[in-house]
């Protein structure tokens, strides 16, 4: 748009009379660079009157601008400005500035920063707390409704639970399979070379074994899990959340602890174990292809000696952690999911501090594991 | 403000002027060679059944799509004939409001209302852009305390004023509206109506308004369009229009509904 410069000029009448003319394009385009002078002007330079003849386009944002200076004079609040010259609609559109302009919002009072790190770790403690006291009772929620649907089978939403099976579980399979199989490459890499210099390069496949079987095959599918379908299960469940299907759901007497959580636990607590078996057998063979080619163990041979070396119980020590990261990933996807609110932001911040959660939590108990087998010797 | 230098045959000046529009979705004709002219200053309705191709005509409009074959002049400027820097101008100068108010769901309504004085104005203290936004927000009728809501937060009529007030952020010349009473209560709806037809007096606006609202038409509406099997059928005030025997304007004005809204 071509415009004119906004300009202003102040002058005083021999009378005394203060008055401002308004010269050129007073629009919200123009007016931006006048806003500081304008604003250091002191309330004894405000003027009394406004010249209006030089000004050409005029609109709300240039009259706001205007008014501001002659608001200045506390007194002539009350009073429409004093305008000379003529514009078609200066003194309308000043008068439409001045109506807007009277309800004036306060400003919430600063506190000093100190105050605020203080408030804001209280409150992050807090969150904290809250947080964790939240999960549990969540936890004590999803296990009721599932203890109640596992006496009432007839109740169990079979056709989701089926879905969530083949979603989370069926279609799970070629990555987590893959992705185990390149972890077991990696760890007989590293250990036939470590175990290379003290001539005991053989034990790689104990390594192997022992590492899959017992931690990292049921790890990784819960870590892989947790990304791939506990963030799924918040996206899911919070954009109902969002359009109030969710509310919709109570209100038809749908109870969404059975209807949406339940299916999910349960698919997942089904498909875990299965997901898991197929991520050490695929661990187990990428560590056999590597033998095979850097140390020529046949396949026969390799798994003759993991028959011989590696005892069945740490494949039973790793499997039964698999329902259990299986309802943590289930059950930190749906809450959250369940905390979404109104706005797409919180969608995003609750995905995302799912997938943080359910990893965290996963690695915790695994910990806890380790702990309690020791204790236990086995 | 220079006013258009298009005219229509009874001398006024014309601030949209659409010729020729074609849309077309597949199979699925929506505008066959349709003809609007819509004069400056006035509220224009527009009506028509379901899926005839009100919002397809604003948005084509307003460029969100781009029709078969079209010729837009709006303000006397050719938009099939104009640069990026052109087009900017004109986008400048039109403001639009969605049915559901397409508030950013991330930032409060007075960011909602300075973001695109932030984007088209670079020379302008954000100090100033607040104070602004805060005056928008209180002309469209919002206490002071909504401007640091999320959208979220409000009702559905606060919604709507919210969005109407970034709509006139920038001081536009047009505004498009997209049924901006649809699921109001008829006392919230009312007010909005009293509040577009002041604020259209006050900032002395063009208003394209696409709506199904029967009482918005007789309340703020100065002339009434009526689209229908991809054309205008007729174009006057809302008398003119009523008075046209094609069946489905009678239909529309004549219902229980239409009787009972224009009486």
């Amino acid at each position: 748009m071509t415009s004119s410069q906004a300009r202003y000029d102040m002058l005083t009448e021999t009378s005394g009379r203060r008055v401002m003319v308004v010269e050129g394009d007073w629009t919200v385009f123009t007016i931006g660079p006048l806003d500081k002078s304008l604003r250091a002007l002191s309330s004894d330079e405000a003027p009394d009157a406004i010249d209006v003849a030089g000004l050409e386009a005029f609109d709300t944002a240039g009259a706001y601008l205007i008014d501001r200076v002659l608001r200045m004079h506390s007194e002539l609040v009350d009073t429409p400005a004093v305008l000379l010259g003529d514009h078609p609609n200066a003194a309308h559109l000043l008068e439409t500035a001045r109506a807007a302009v009277i309800r004036k919002a306060e400003d919430e009072p600063e506190h000093a920063s100190w105050r605020a790190v203080l408030e804001r770790t209280g409150r992050g403690t807090m969150d904290m707390v809250n947080e964790a006291l939240g999960m549990l009772a969540f936890v004590g929620e999803a296990v009721s409704t599932i203890f109640r649907l596992l006496l009432r089978p007839q109740r169990i939403r079979w056709t989701s639970v089926v879905s969530v099976a083949e979603d989370a579980g069926l279609d799970a399979l070629p990555i987590v399979s893959m992705l185990s199989f390149f972890i077991g490459l990696v760890i007989a890499f590293l250990g036939v070379n470590l175990l290379q210099q003290f001539g005991a390069q053989v034990f790689t496949v104990e390594m192997v074994g022992v590492l899959m079987l017992r931690e990292l095959g049921v790890v990784l599918t819960a870590i892989l899990l947790a990304g791939r379908t506990n963030s799924a299960f918040t996206a899911q469940i919070g954009s109902m959340k969002m359009r109030e299907e969710v509310d919709a759901m109570r209100v038809l007497g749908l109870d969404p602890m059975e209807v949406l959580v339940a299916p999910r636990l349960l698919a997942l607590i089904v498909m875990t174990p299965f997901l898991t078996f197929a991520a050490m057998l695929s661990g187990i063979l990428g560590g056999m292809i590597v033998m095979w080619t850097t140390l020529d163990i046949s396949p026969a041979l390799f798994i003759q000696r993991i028959y011989d070396t590696v005892p069945g119980q740490h494949f039973w020590a790793g499997i039964i952690k698999a329902p259990f990261f299986a309802m943590v990933v289930g059950l930190v996807g749906c809450r959250q999911g369940l905390l979404v609110e109104g706005d797409v932001q919180t969608l995003g911040h609750r995905t995302t501090t799912s997938v943080v959660q359910a990893i965290f939590l996963v690695i915790v108990i695994d910990a806890l594991f380790a702990l309690l087998y020791l204790e236990l010797d086995i | 403000m220079s006013t258009s230098p298009i005219q229509d045959e009874q001398g006024h000046p014309i601030a949209i002027r659409v010729r020729g529009l074609i849309n077309q979705f597949g199979e699925k004709v929506v505008h066959k060679d349709l003809d609007l002219d819509v004069r400056e200053g006035e509220i224009i309705g527009v009506i028509g059944p379901s899926g005839c191709g009100k919002s397809v005509l604003l948005r084509s409009i307003v460029g969100l799509i781009t029709p078969k074959k079209a010729d837009i002049e709006v303000f006397g400027v050719n938009l099939n004939e104009t640069d990026r820097a052109g087009r900017r101008d004109i986008e400048q100068g039109w403001g639009v409001m969605f049915q559901d108010g397409a508030l950013f769901s991330t930032l409060s309504v007075r960011e909602n209302v300075m973001a695109p004085m932030r984007e088209h104005l670079e020379d302008m203290p954000v100090s100033l852009m607040r104070e602004l936004a805060d005056m928008k927000i209180s002309m469209v009728g919002l206490e002071p305390d909504a401007a640091g809501k999320r959208p979220s937060s409000l009702s559905g009529g606060m919604r709507k004023r919210a969005a109407l007030a970034r709509s006139i952020a920038l001081d536009p010349r047009l505004l498009f509206l997209d049924e901006p009473t649809a699921g109001l209560d008829p006392i919230s709806a009312g007010n909005f109506d009293t509040l577009l037809r002041g604020l259209a007096d006050a900032l002395n606006l063009t208003v394209f308004l696409v709506t199904h609202d029967l009482d918005s038409l007789g309340a703020v509406c100065d002339r009434v369009a009526v689209l229908n099997r991809g054309k205008v059928l007729a174009v006057g005030t809302l008398a003119e229009v009523r008075a046209n025997p094609d069946p489905w304007i009678q239909d529309y004005f004549s219902g229980k509904r239409g009787r009972a809204a224009l009486g």
